[in-house]
């Protein structure tokens, strides 16, 4: 775990949201980005972000709100929702993040597409601890990767999902450490 | 290397907004426009890869920009952007040069895909156009050969080297080599998957070589019907070989050297700043020192070439690689004429060993390709070689067998100072046998 001084991230669930979900996040989260973590329910309705014509929820809003949010500790936010999330251009997106900002977003919303209700469980958290880390590491100012094994590859559909691993390949870990090397420099001024 | 460039035109805030974050995600370098005017104005500026340009716009509109777009540059991918309601102006675009359109909102996935897609195609259509060249032109080595301590050297720098992005100089003698050196840098460099295109700056005429380097505008001069690239901008991502570059005129001089200083230039013709991203390796068989001296070359440019420098040999100073670069050469032609030619006999090489080879290699690959074809017997004999015709045949074609060995003895008596020894040893004949032949022509000593 780094010495991060105070810094730690936050986990925060929008509305209701399975508990060993965000157990399994916390704790691959501590695993790639090597910080504590704590769970923070920032915010508790999305309604400001409702889209009425399109009945979802604008993403970039919701980031905005996530970031001026009270967190005094928070390097990074990650909120978790299982409303359906949009940005105007696109018909939905599984989640957004601030390039190298503070806050990012996953929705569960459609995670569970092509999964039979008896495995459920695993393969949705499976799924939703891929975009967390993915959403998390833009916020880490990694990009897409070309790397189809990568969190941080660019998934055309929920199968490159379950086809991508749990771990950053070489390149991003290298980007990924240089970045937290950067902020540990800057933290200690 | 530089990234694809995406302007995105759209008047509504959001949508600029939302879906440059969003390509600035997957790393594309993206800017935006909220009208057609203002993105006019920004591409006389900045040269982008890929538009994307809502159809309905207020002032000029979606089709009128693809319209310009596509006539100042028709290698722009224009992807025009649409509401469901006007699907047919969309098709109306894509026969006016659009490559594609999307319904908004569109499905990230579709996007993602299409905007890959488009950068591959772009890359390759780079790529196949200096395949088609190089095909044309036939890589005159297909590789580089040889033990000789020099060539070892020769191949240690090259690793060295290839991996920085430093500029490189490659001097010595016609036929050496040095392109094959240069494209060996370009393999073995990050850059490998670029494009290595080359220019030859002693083979393009001074007129033309503007236009070629730099690429034109449609309508720029007469002959300019189409805007067409020059090889700077086909050389991004990858590395630009300037071959012969002392030959290039003081004009085109100070040009480069503005050039390499920021990788920026304009199209003949052109308003707008390209910038491509490229490593120069020049090479020259002139002693530019001597030319800055005449004042022929530009100092400032000579250093800023002259980052890295290294010598190819000349065939003369590695002869030990003489029979592995024939046999190579050899086994090339023999399979290319489909003959069956399979070793050079033993004086056939000796007289290659013995020979200057003035045009180095490429007179070497010459000799045995002009060999192969004329072959009649399955090992080379040194008949066949050209310069062995014009060393021992320089005789008229219809003197006797006995002329021809009178005055062939009679030369090689000449060229070693009537050394009896010394002449008896090259024509591989004893003294004795050289004294009776000199008695039986009658070969007289000049006075």
């Amino acid at each position: 775990m780094i010495d991060s001084g105070q810094y730690r991230i936050a986990i925060a669930p929008i509305g209701i949201i399975d508990p060993s979900l965000t157990d399994s996040i916390e704790r691959q989260v501590r695993r790639i980005f090597g910080y504590n973590t704590d769970v923070v329910p920032l915010l508790d309705q999305l309604d400001f972000a409702l889209n009425d014509e399109r009945q979802q929820y604008y993403s970039t809003m919701i980031l905005e709100k996530l970031a001026a949010a009270p967190s005094d500790q928070a390097l990074k936010v990650l909120g978790i929702t299982s409303v359906d999330l949009f940005i105007p251009i696109l018909t939905h997106v599984y989640g957004e993040a601030q390039i190298g900002g503070k806050a990012c977003i996953i929705s569960i919303c459609r995670l569970s597409e092509g999964i039979s209700s008896a495995d459920s469980g695993q393969r949705l958290h499976d799924r939703a601890v891929k975009e967390a880390l993915h959403e998390l590491g833009h916020t880490f100012k990694l990009r897409h990767c070309p790397e189809r094994g990568c969190i941080m590859h660019y998934c055309r559909s929920i199968q490159d999902v379950d086809r991508k691993s749990d771990q950053l390949c070489r390149h991003c870990r290298i980007l990924l450490a240089d970045e937290l090397k950067r902020l540990e420099t800057e933290r200690r001024g | 290397m530089g990234s694809t460039r995406i302007l995105i035109v759209d008047d509504e805030l959001i949508m600029r907004e939302s879906l440059r974050g969003w390509l600035e995600r997957d790393g594309y370098a993206v800017a935006a426009a909220p009208s057609g005017e203002e993105a006019l104005d920004m591409l006389k500026k900045t040269r982008f890869d890929i538009l994307l340009v809502d159809i309905k716009m207020e002032g000029i509109s979606g089709l009128e920009v693809l319209k310009q777009v596509k006539e100042g540059d028709p290698d722009v991918a224009v992807v025009m952007i649409t509401a469901f309601g006007s699907i047919s102006t969309a098709i109306e675009a894509m026969k006016n040069g659009a490559y594609d359109y999307l319904l908004k909102p569109f499905d990230p996935n579709a996007l993602g895909v299409l905007i890959e897609k488009i950068v591959e195609r772009q890359a390759q259509n780079r790529e196949n156009f200096y395949l088609k060249e190089q095909f044309r032109e036939r890589n005159r080595f297909e590789s580089m050969i040889g033990q000789s301590k020099p060539m070892q050297a020769v191949f240690e720098i090259i690793c060295d080297i290839a991996p920085t992005d430093s500029t490189i100089l490659i001097t010595g003698e016609t036929g050496t080599g040095k392109g094959l050196a240069a494209k060996a840098i370009h393999t073995h460099s990050p850059r490998c998957e670029g494009p290595f295109v080359v220019v030859n700056c002693g083979a393009i005429p001074e007129h033309l070589m503007e236009s070629e380097l730099f690429g034109h505008q449609k309508g720029a001069f007469t002959d300019a019907k189409e805007t067409k690239k020059g090889r700077l901008e086909l050389a991004h991502g990858g590395t630009l070989f300037l071959d012969e570059i002392g030959e290039i005129s003081m004009r085109m001089q100070i040009d480069m050297l503005r050039v390499l200083e920021d990788h920026v230039f304009y199209r003949v013709g052109g308003t707008q700043p390209i910038e491509a991203d490229f490593r120069v390796i020049s090479a020259t068989n002139r002693d530019l020192k001597a030319a800055i001296k005449n004042t022929t070359f530009r100092e400032d440019l000579y250093y800023r070439l002259n980052v890295i420098t290294f010598k190819m040999p000349s065939l003369r100073e590695r002869k030990e690689d003489i029979p592995l670069l024939a046999d190579h050469f050899l086994l090339r032609f023999a399979e290319e004429t489909n003959k069956a030619i399979d070793g050079i006999s033993r004086a056939a090489i000796d007289e290659m060993m013995l020979y200057d080879w003035p045009g180095n290699v490429r007179e070497l690959e010459n000799a045995i390709e002009r060999a192969v074809v004329i072959g009649k017997q399955r090992k080379i004999p040194s008949e066949d070689l050209p310069f062995y015709c014009a060393q021992h045949f320089s005789a008229p074609e219809n003197d006797s067998l006995r002329e021809i060995e009178k005055a062939h003895i009679l030369r090689i008596l000449n060229e070693n100072l009537w050394n009896i020894t010394r002449s008896a040893k090259i024509l591989e004949i004893d003294r004795t046998t050289l004294h009776s032949k000199i008695n039986r022509y009658d070969i007289r000593k000049p006075d």
